[in-house]
């Protein structure tokens, strides 16, 4: 899986989860989370929803250090060891 | 107009503070029911709210007693302010703890409370005295209790700076950091979070005394996706300065797939807790808050 396809299905969750009113088309890896609405409350629906939909087991405090959606993509990658949609369920 | 009201109320805590700390917990106590009955008699749309919501609950069922009911929940208010500033005098040493405090522990919270490094989640409502609940419970690991800061900014920096919090912080439930609650966890902190507050986002509608009532997930979702025990827990006035502290099993639900069904499965759980701590003892609840303010819309009848 690219990174162009993690984005995508990242847009799609995103726009499931947030509240906020987003162009999420313009949304790029240069995007920061919280301009997309997210703080620490709303992050949580987000965050399990990436956890199923990538199949992931993940710390989730990980992701503290992950400010844009470039970031959270890299951060995907090196959980799945850069094998997004395989069967296994990798952990991070 | 708005910042000569909170200049009034500011004025009005401070005088509240000094009196408090003049008296002891008898008077403190008298002067404040005396203080809440008189904020029931002027605040009539809190009054008709909690006597509404009491008759809805059928917790009671007559308008009389629902009326009287709806002002010791006021009276426990003030009560609770009072404790709360009186805390750190009755908690400051493991005796005085001992003997104000009753503690209900189930052994597998206590077990997941006590281990080293390990998050836990504790849920409770605006039943009792949260705060002593907090305070005590951060004596056996750190507790950040998760808090939505009071309308008026200068009371909010009075009441802050005066107590002594020790181990027990505050984080506000919008931070900006998104991570904020995940880190705390993993901080190996009790995070404690109020889960009977109206949720404007109506995305959980959870039945409160066979009512839906819009509730907060995030508690929900905190576990599902840390695994941190999740443990609802509240802490009953049993005498003056006197309380028992009840902490149940911690909750535990594997995730199905369905975020809204997971989270609504634990939501539900904690409701009916919620409720049963409430029958036992129901003037200790915070009835005046409008917990069903939004309903969700009724189909369109053909």
């Amino acid at each position: 899986m690219s990174n162009d396809d993690i984005l995508v299905r990242l847009r799609h969750l995103m726009k499931q989860s947030s509240q906020a009113k987003v162009d999420w088309d313009a949304v790029t890896a240069d995007s920061t989370i919280a301009s997309l609405g997210f703080d620490s409350l709303t992050i949580l629906d987000l965050v399990y929803d990436i956890q199923q939909e990538f199949g992931v087991e993940f710390e989730a405090e990980k992701l503290a250090g992950v400010k844009t959606v470039g970031e959270l993509i890299a951060f995907l990658r090196s959980c799945m060891g850069g094998t997004a949609g395989e069967k296994a369920a990798p952990r991070c | 107009m708005k910042k000569l009201r909170h200049a009034v109320e500011y004025g009005g805590a401070r005088l509240a503070l000094a009196a408090c700390d003049r008296l002891d917990p008898r008077r403190a106590f008298f002067v404040a029911d005396r203080l809440a009955d008189a904020w029931f008699l002027i605040d009539h749309r809190r009054r008709r709210t909690a006597v509404s919501n009491i008759l809805a609950s059928g917790v009671e069922t007559d308008p009389r007693r629902a009326f009287a009911l709806a002002r010791a929940s006021f009276r426990h208010m003030g009560r609770v302010i009072v404790e709360s500033l009186k805390a750190g005098d009755v908690l400051a040493d493991e005796g005085g703890r001992r003997s104000a405090v009753e503690m209900q522990i189930h052994p597998g919270a206590m077990e997941a409370l006590a281990a080293p490094g390990r998050g836990v989640i504790v849920i409770s409502g605006h039943i009792g005295n949260w705060e002593i609940a907090a305070r005590m419970l951060s004596f056996i690991k750190p507790v950040v209790g998760v808090t939505r800061p009071m309308n008026n900014p200068l009371v909010e920096r009075l009441v802050r700076d005066r107590k002594p919090w020790g181990r027990f912080t505050l984080t506000p439930k919008h931070d900006a950091n998104a991570a904020r609650f995940l880190q705390t966890l993993a901080g190996g902190n009790i995070l404690a979070l109020l889960a009977d507050q109206h949720a404007p986002d109506m995305k959980h509608m959870i039945p409160f005394f066979g009512r839906p009532a819009a509730t907060h997930g995030s508690a929900a979702l905190l576990h599902l996706i840390t695994g941190a025990p999740l443990c609802f827990g509240y802490c009953l006035r049993s005498g003056t300065m006197k309380f028992r502290l009840i902490a149940l099993e911690p909750i535990v639900v594997k995730r199905t797939g369905s975020r809204k069904d997971d989270v609504e499965t634990i939501l539900t759980r904690l409701t009916a807790e919620l409720e049963k701590a409430i029958r036992v003892a129901p003037d200790q609840y915070l009835w005046a808050h409008r917990r069903w303010r939004d309903q969700p819309a009724k189909p369109a009848s053909s």
